[in-house]
Formats: C-alpha cells, sequence, structure tokens
C-alpha cells in the first residue's frame, strides 16, 4: 500500500528525518506518535513532495513518489491534510469543497452527502468563508478538502491540535468511521495519544527524526518507558 | 603611448578604489547584517552633493577668497577657478578642505544611515528593498528641482583639492583616495573579528541568539546601517572630489546595480571577493569604453548598451549558476536563505 | 476660479489607466510569487517601442498594433518566468529574486535600446523621443487614447474578473496565490497557474506601455522613469489587491497631475520638477504607515462597520 523505505529527508541544509521506514496497508490506520519537532510533519511533507529528500523510497502501490512534483503526488491518490493552513481562507467552506472535488473529477453533488454523513456540522457553515470558521470546524474542513477526493490513502497531520475534547471526539470517531465504511487507509499523526491508540491498527513512534518503535497500541501502551519519556505517560 | 597607458591605468585605479570603499560599506550592510540595501545611490549622492554645495562655500571662506556679489551657482566656475588659483600654492589648505568634505560628508551619511535604518526593522525584506529602491531616487529629483543645491541639471563644478600637485594631480588623487580605501578595507576586516561583527552576522542569519535579544537587532541593524551608509557617503564624496564636478542625479545603474554586480561576483560578505568583484567589472568597464571606438562602425548600436546587456545577464549567470561568487571559502559566508525577514 | 482644466483631468485619467494597467500585473505577480518585480519597466517600455515599431515601420494603426505589444510583452514576461524558474526551485530568497528581476530589467534595457538604435539605422525612422499621437482621433472632444484606454481597462478589469472567479483556470490560479501548498496538494499544477500570472501581467503591461505611445513622447527610458509611480500604485492599493492596483493607479494619477496642477498655480511654477518625488513620498509614507495598502483595511473598517449595523 504506502511504504516507506529508509527516508532521510529535510529542509535545504537541514536533515530531520533520518532513516525512517513505515508501512501502511491497504485499509489500516496507522498512528504516528512522538513529542514535538520530532518530524510528523515533515514526514508528511516528504511523502508529498513538500520537503526535500535527500535518500530513501515512498511507493504507493508499488509506483516511486520521491522525485515526482506534488501535484503529481496527490493525483496519484494521497490526500493530505494539513496541520495549518489547510483550508482556503478566502473561500467559503463550499467553495473549498468544489474545488476539491473538482480537481480530483468527482461531482460535487453527488459526493457532498457522504461528507456531510461524517462531519454533519459541515452544513451549518457551508457558505461561510473558511476565514471565519472556528478551529474545531477549520479541522473539519481540511479534513473534508482531502476526503472529498476519493483518495488511496490519507495523511493527517495533528487534526485534533488545539481543539476542544467535543472536537476532538467528534473528528477522531468520524476518522475511524472513514475508514471502516470506505477502507480508507490513513495515516495519522497525533499529539493526543489516547485517541489515536483508540483507533489505530498499528503505531509508530517517532524520536528526535527516527522510529524507535514500531507495533501494536496495546504493545505500546505496556512500554510504560517509552509512554513515561515520549508521550507524556498516558497510557490508557 | 605610455603616459595614455598610464593615465588609463590610473583613472581604472581610481575608479576602482572609489567603488571599493562604496563596496565595502555595501558589504557592511548587506554581507555582515543581511539588509538588502538596493539604495546605495542614495548616499551616494549624499556625498556627492555635500561636496557639490559645500566644497567651492567653504573653500573660499577658509581660503579668505573674496566672493562678494557673486553667487555660487550663478558664478560657480569664476569662483572655483579663484579658488583653484590659491590652491596651487597651498597644499596644507586643500589636504584641509579634503579632509573637512570628507568628515562632514561621512557625518551627513551616518545621519541619513540612521534614518533609513527605521525602515529596516519595521519592514519586511520586499517591502524594504522597494523603500531603498525610491530613498535612491527621492535625491536625484531633489538634485535636478532645486539649483541651490548643485546647480540643477548641468550641475556644479568642485574645487580641486589636489591642485597644488600639479601635472601629478591624478596620481596624487587616486593615492589619496588608496589611503583611504587601505584604512576601511583593514577596518572592515578587523570589524569582522569583534564580538561587533559576530553580533551582526548572527542577525543576518537570524540566529536563535539574536532573536533572543528582540531588541538588540534594531540596534545592530543601525549600527551596520551607520557604517555603511558613512563609507558609501564618503565614496560619492571621493567621486566628486576626483572628478571635479557634482552631478545632480547619479544614476541608479552606476551607483546601486554596479556595486551589487561586484559584490555578488566576489562573494557577498567576504572582502577580498570584494576586491575581486570590483576588479573584474572596473577592467571590463573600461575596456568596453576604450575600444568603443573601434567597435563604433561595426555596430548599428552604441556600444554603451552592451554594458547594459553584459551586466544583467552577468547578475543573473552568477545567481543561477554561482549564488556564492567566486570566492566562497571565506567565512563569514552569506546564505541568501529564505529567512531574511525582519524580526 | 477654475483650478483645474478639462485638459488636464483628460490628462489625468489617461496616465491613471496607463498606471493601472501597470500596476495590475505587479501586484498580480507580487501576490503570486511574493516577489515585486522589477522587470515591469522594460515590460513598459517593450510594449511601448512594439507598437512605435510596428505602427511606423508597417504603417499600421496604432490601435492594432497593441495586439502586437500585448503578445511581444507576454513573451518578454514568459522568458523572466523561465529565468526565474532554476531559482524559484532553489527556494532562493525573495532578495535573490529580486536582483534576478532588476538584472533582468537591466538586460531588457540595453536590449531595448540596442533595439530603438537599430530600427533607428535601418528604416531610417527617429526612435528617440517619438510618439504616435498624431495617429490619434478624437470622439467628442476628447482624445481617442483616453477613451480606448479607458475602455481597454474596463474590459480588462472585467474579463480578468470573469477568469479568476468563473473559469476552471481561474480558480486554479487563485488557489495557487492563495495556498500553494494546498493547491499542489489537491492537484493543481501551481507551476503553469505561475506560468499563466505572468503571462496575464505581461500582456496587461504590454497594452500600458502601447497606450503610453499613442498617449505621449516615448524613449527607452521610458519604463524606468514610471517604475516608481507603477509602484506606488500598486502599493497604495495593496501589493496583494489586484483591483486595488486600478484604485491605486487612479488615486495616484490623480495626485500627480492634478494635484502638481493646483500646487503649481497656487505656489508657482518650481513646483513643476519635484513632480516625480510625489510617487516616492507617497510609496515610502505608504509602505511605513500601512505596508498592506488602502484597500485591505478599507475592506475590514466597512465589513465591521457593516456587522454593527
Amino acid at each position: 500500500m504506502l511504504e516507506v523505505e529508509s527516508l532521510n529527508s529535510g529542509y535545504g541544509k537541514l536533515h530531520i528525518l533520518q532513516d525512517v521506514c513505515l508501512k501502511c496497508e491497504k485499509g489500516e490506520i496507522v498512528a504516528l506518535l512522538g513529542p514535538n519537532g520530532a518530524g510528523k510533519s515533515t514526514f508528511f511533507n516528504s511523502i508529498m513532495g513538500l520537503a526535500d529528500v535527500f535518500s530513501g523510497s515512498v511507493r504507493l502501490d508499488g509506483e516511486e513518489l520521491v522525485g515526482l512534483s506534488t501535484h503529481k503526488i496527490a493525483r496519484k491518490g494521497v490526500g493530505y491534510a494539513m496541520q495549518l493552513q489547510g483550508v482556503f481562507a478566502d473561500l467559503t467552506t463550499e467553495e473549498n469543497l468544489k474545488a476539491s472535488a473538482k480537481m480530483a473529477g468527482i461531482n460535487y453533488e453527488e459526493v457532498l452527502p457522504e461528507i456531510l454523513d461524517y462531519f454533519p456540522d459541515l452544513r451549518r457553515f457551508l457558505k461561510r468563508k473558511a476565514l471565519t470558521l472556528s478551529g474545531g470546524e477549520r479541522q473539519m474542513l481540511t479534513l473534508s478538502i482531502s476526503l472529498i477526493r476519493s483518495p488511496k490513502v490519507l495523511l493527517l497531520d495533528e487534526p485534533t491540535a488545539g481543539l476542544s475534547p467535543l472536537y476532538s471526539t467528534k473528528i477522531i470517531r468520524a476518522i475511524a468511521q472513514i475508514n471502516k465504511s470506505r477502507g480508507l487507509s490513513i495515516v495519522l499523526a497525533e499529539q493526543n495519544v489516547r485517541k489515536a491508540l483508540e483507533i489505530a491498527h498499528r503505531v509508530y513512534l517517532l524520536v528526535s527524526g527516527r522510529i524507535i518503535f514500531e507495533g501494536t497500541p496495546s504493545d505500546l501502551s505496556s512500554r510504560e518507558d517509552l509512554m513515561k519519556l515520549y508521550l507524556g505517560g498516558e497510557s490508557k | 603611448m605610455f603616459e595614455l597607458f598610464m593615465t588609463f591605468v590610473i583613472d581604472l585605479l581610481a575608479f576602482f578604489l572609489i567603488y571599493l570603499i562604496l563596496n565595502i560599506g555595501l558589504n557592511i550592510e548587506l554581507g555582515y547584517t543581511g539588509i538588502t540595501n538596493f539604495g546605495t545611490v542614495f548616499w551616494f549622492s549624499a556625498g556627492g552633493f555635500t561636496v557639490g554645495a559645500l566644497a567651492t562655500r567653504l573653500g573660499a571662506w577658509l581660503l579668505n577668497i573674496d566672493t562678494s556679489g557673486m553667487d555660487f551657482i550663478d558664478d560657480n566656475m569664476a569662483i572655483v577657478t579663484k579658488i583653484n588659483g590659491v590652491l596651487k600654492g597651498e597644499p596644507l589648505q586643500g589636504l584641509m578642505l579634503l579632509i573637512l568634505m570628507i568628515l562632514i560628508a561621512g557625518v551627513i551619511g551616518a545621519f541619513l544611515g540612521v534614518l533609513m535604518s527605521i525602515p529596516t526593522v519595521r519592514l519586511r525584506a520586499d517591502y524594504l528593498g522597494i523603500a531603498f529602491l525610491a530613498s535612491g531616487e527621492i535625491l536625484n529629483v531633489i538634485g535636478v528641482a532645486y539649483r541651490p543645491l548643485v546647480g540643477g541639471p548641468p550641475g556644479v563644478a568642485v574645487p580641486d583639492v589636489w591642485a597644488w600637485a600639479g601635472e601629478w594631480r591624478f596620481p596624487v588623487a587616486t593615492f589619496t583616495i588608496f589611503i583611504f580605501a587601505v584604512i576601511f578595507l583593514a577596518y572592515a576586516e578587523y570589524l569582522v573579528r569583534t564580538p561587533l561583527g559576530r553580533s551582526l552576522r548572527a542577525v543576518r542569519d537570524n540566529e536563535f541568539a539574536a532573536q533572543a535579544y528582540g531588541k538588540d537587532i534594531a540596534r545592530f541593524r543601525l549600527i551596520a546601517m551607520v557604517i555603511g551608509s558613512t563609507l558609501i557617503s564618503i565614496s560619492g564624496a571621493l567621486y566628486v572630489l576626483y572628478s571635479q564636478a557634482a552631478n545632480p542625479s547619479f544614476f541608479r545603474f552606476h551607483w546601486t546595480f554596479l556595486p551589487w554586480l561586484m559584490i555578488l561576483l566576489g562573494g557577498i560578505g567576504n572582502n577580498i571577493g570584494v576586491l575581486i568583484g570590483t576588479f573584474i567589472y572596473n577592467t571590463i568597464y573600461k575596456l568596453i569604453v576604450f575600444y568603443k571606438f573601434a567597435l563604433m562602425g561595426i555596430l548599428p548600436f552604441d556600444v554603451v548598451w552592451l554594458n547594459y546587456i553584459l551586466l544583467g545577464t552577468l547578475i543573473l549567470l552568477i545567481l543561477i549558476y554561482r549564488p556564492q561568487g567566486l570566492l566562497p571559502e571565506k567565512p563569514p559566508k552569506i546564505r541568501l536563505e529564505r529567512g531574511g525577514r525582519s524580526s | 476660479m477654475t483650478l483645474v482644466t478639462l485638459g488636464t483631468i483628460e490628462q489625468a485619467l489617461a496616465y491613471s489607466s496607463i498606471l493601472s494597467f501597470l500596476a495590475i500585473g505587479i501586484s498580480l505577480l507580487y501576490k503570486t510569487t511574493k516577489v515585486p518585480n522589477f522587470a515591469h519597466a522594460s515590460f513598459a517600455t517593450a510594449g511601448a517601442y512594439s507598437v512605435y515599431s510596428i505602427s511606423t515601420i508597417l504603417g499600421l494603426n496604432p490601435y492594432i498594433a497593441l495586439i502586437v505589444a500585448f503578445s511581444s510583452v507576454v513573451l518578454m514576461a514568459v522568458l523572466l518566468f523561465i529565468v526565474l524558474e532554476p531559482l524559484r526551485r532553489r527556494k532562493a530568497s525573495t532578495q535573490m529574486l529580486m536582483i534576478a528581476t532588476l538584472a533582468y530589467d537591466i538586460l531588457m534595457y540595453g536590449v531595448l535600446n540596442v533595439f530603438a538604435d537599430t530600427i533607428q539605422a535601418l528604416f531610417k525612422i527617429p526612435s528617440r523621443t517619438v510618439t504616435l499621437m498624431r495617429f490619434d482621433f478624437t470622439i467628442a472632444g476628447l482624445r481617442g487614447v483616453l477613451v480606448v484606454s479607458l475602455i481597454l481597462l474596463s474590459l480588462s478589469a472585467i474579463i480578468l474578473y470573469l477568469i479568476l472567479n468563473r473559469t476552471y483556470i481561474g480558480i486554479c490560479l487563485r488557489a495557487s496565490m492563495e495556498n500553494q501548498a494546498l493547491a499542489e496538494s489537491i492537484g493543481i499544477n501551481t507551476r503553469v497557474t505561475l506560468l499563466i500570472s505572468w503571462i496575464i501581467a505581461g500582456g496587461l503591461a504590454g497594452l500600458g506601455g502601447g497606450i503610453l505611445t499613442i498617449w505621449t513622447q516615448i524613449d527607452p527610458s521610458i519604463g524606468m522613469l514610471l517604475i516608481p509611480s507603477m509602484f506606488c500604485a500598486s502599493i497604495l492599493g495593496g501589493l496583494e489587491e489586484i483591483y486595488g492596483a486600478i484604485i491605486g493607479g487612479f488615486l495616484l494619477g490623480f495626485v500627480e497631475i492634478i494635484g502638481i496642477e493646483v500646487l503649481a498655480r497656487s505656489v508657482g511654477t518650481w513646483v513643476t520638477p519635484y513632480r516625480p518625488a510625489i510617487p516616492l513620498i507617497i510609496l515610502f509614507t505608504t509602505l511605513l504607515l500601512c505596508p498592506k495598502g488602502l484597500v485591505g483595511p478599507l475592506r475590514e473598517a466597512i465589513r465591521k462597520s457593516w456587522r454593527r449595523g
């Protein structure tokens, strides 16, 4: 499905990721956890061609993505929900979604109901400019923009960052639902460890640019040393 | 024949040295501190105008020359001739006038540097570039429009502070400029190695340490602007003194773009590079002018335009293929990276 | 007492529309690339000389030659796009890109001068301080160039609006301008949209420059002389406001022409040579006091009062 092998990447002279390996099989939710500054965003940027890849490979269904331009990677089926600035602020919610659907050659009217199923709140602010949305609303829109394109794999960069518990739950639940009903592969980077472990099938721990753990959520929870050191000590 | 060659060489040397001083000043602002000063012509003009406006008046006053009934602009030629007549036999007075002019030009340059350092703190790199370019033009407008300054469009003549040297005037003048250049170059090299120099570099590279001392970034930019502006202004003063005439408008091309090219050629941030870049371009330029007459019959256009085409192409080639310049290894190295924003 | 004559108003309108054509391009490019394009000076000059040379050499009506002006400056703009590509791919800083546009401007200045000299030598026509004013017509007592430029400007603004807001390519353009990374992430090829921005900016500059020839005397330095005003108009409107450039253009155009006229009448003609200082001073002040220009903050103020009321 999505295979990242020995990825070394960064920005310009800054070397951030070191020999990172990650796999996301079809229909899986893979959680990428790690403290702030570990390189989670860089990881996603590297896959999307928004960061400089020094060596390594990224393959989607066997096809090499490294070296392709970002829009080509997007068209091959990688969806990316950015942590910050994931919406077109000057456009309305509806225009945002329409633009995304149109670029993917998808009929907006047809897929809208499904999106609204996952995020019923969207209905409230369809006609409002994205600029005016609250944090939670904006995140829902960011997710929907990627979702509406029917990607093969979805990269979610800290979708619950800075959100209230209410919105965090809504979003995490929606993610789980999307995965189950569509069988969509998802790589989820999260600071909210507990919620991520609830829905993930497998987990990677990224610290200072390296993967130091790979396994199931329960495996990670039982590793008290790692939990305490890097993940704020929460284990349930 | 030899004399012609020597004249060519000495003239080339004088221009090279004047540019060198200008470039050292620009380098301190750009190379050391990361301030992209696209308006060096502003300070160059300031220095030039200082001499143009004051040299005659001060010269007459210093030498006790009677100028009653004469106007400094209308009777400019007459007064200057009088002054030069006296200066022929007064080397000390000539030197004093020179030093005085340089000092005043330096102070005015420094003052204008303080003034223009305010935008450097408040504006982003792109807006700042526009602001600097605009500043360069303002003095030109005033110079042409306000006649009492430097005589409007025709300009004014300026006393010859080296009149006492007689037929050795040009070599002596060039040698004087050489002394100034050596002093400033030595100072610039010294500055690099001081704590101040390191602070400037920290500001340029937007280093974390510099950011932690937020307030001081403004202070360091100010210092860099003051030092740089003083030098650039002095170079303008020397240019006018050397040419014995002040123009009302100094061209952006010659005194902003060319300095930038020379610095880019040699490698921003490093003084030896500045030297080499300045030398290379000046030689090419003077050669083009020299051989202009040979080429004139063949081409349907004025050869001087080749200068612009050459300059533009050279800068583009450097930016695309060798942005670090010819001598990249010498520290402190400049990397014009993303992050050239002011805090 | 009439402080202002009709003739002066005509001048102001014509000048303002020319400035607007040029300022729109600068704002559009800045919004897309975040780089002030100093080569716009050469774009204007190239437009002017395209119309002049085609009209004089081939005997075409200058208004028809505007098409050539449009195309030739588009070419010049595309060439600059190509030159900047390696820098852009390297993620070069804004400073470097600014220097690059400056260098390209100098290069083109030389080329345009060579062009002027060459056509003079080859076709035995004057090529400096020339104009095509004599080919103009009059409509209802007004100079044709004024009417044509206002109509063309309005048409251009409307067409631009329609393109940007109603077409597929326009939406892609707006998306890329606003958030490049996100645009790419939904499959938009921002390199193509960037190229299109250059084409639009170049074309509009070509039109502005072409009209310049019909309106007044031109010289290879005409672009350089106008660049402070172009940038001032753009900055007044707001460097990121495409239509704001038109507002800035008219604001500055009127201040420059009518303002100086009024001043000259009231305090004396000695103010006239200071006219070039006006755009410079306004530019400086605007950058220091409200660098985002007037249109943005104005829009915010209107929006706020709407909400309150």
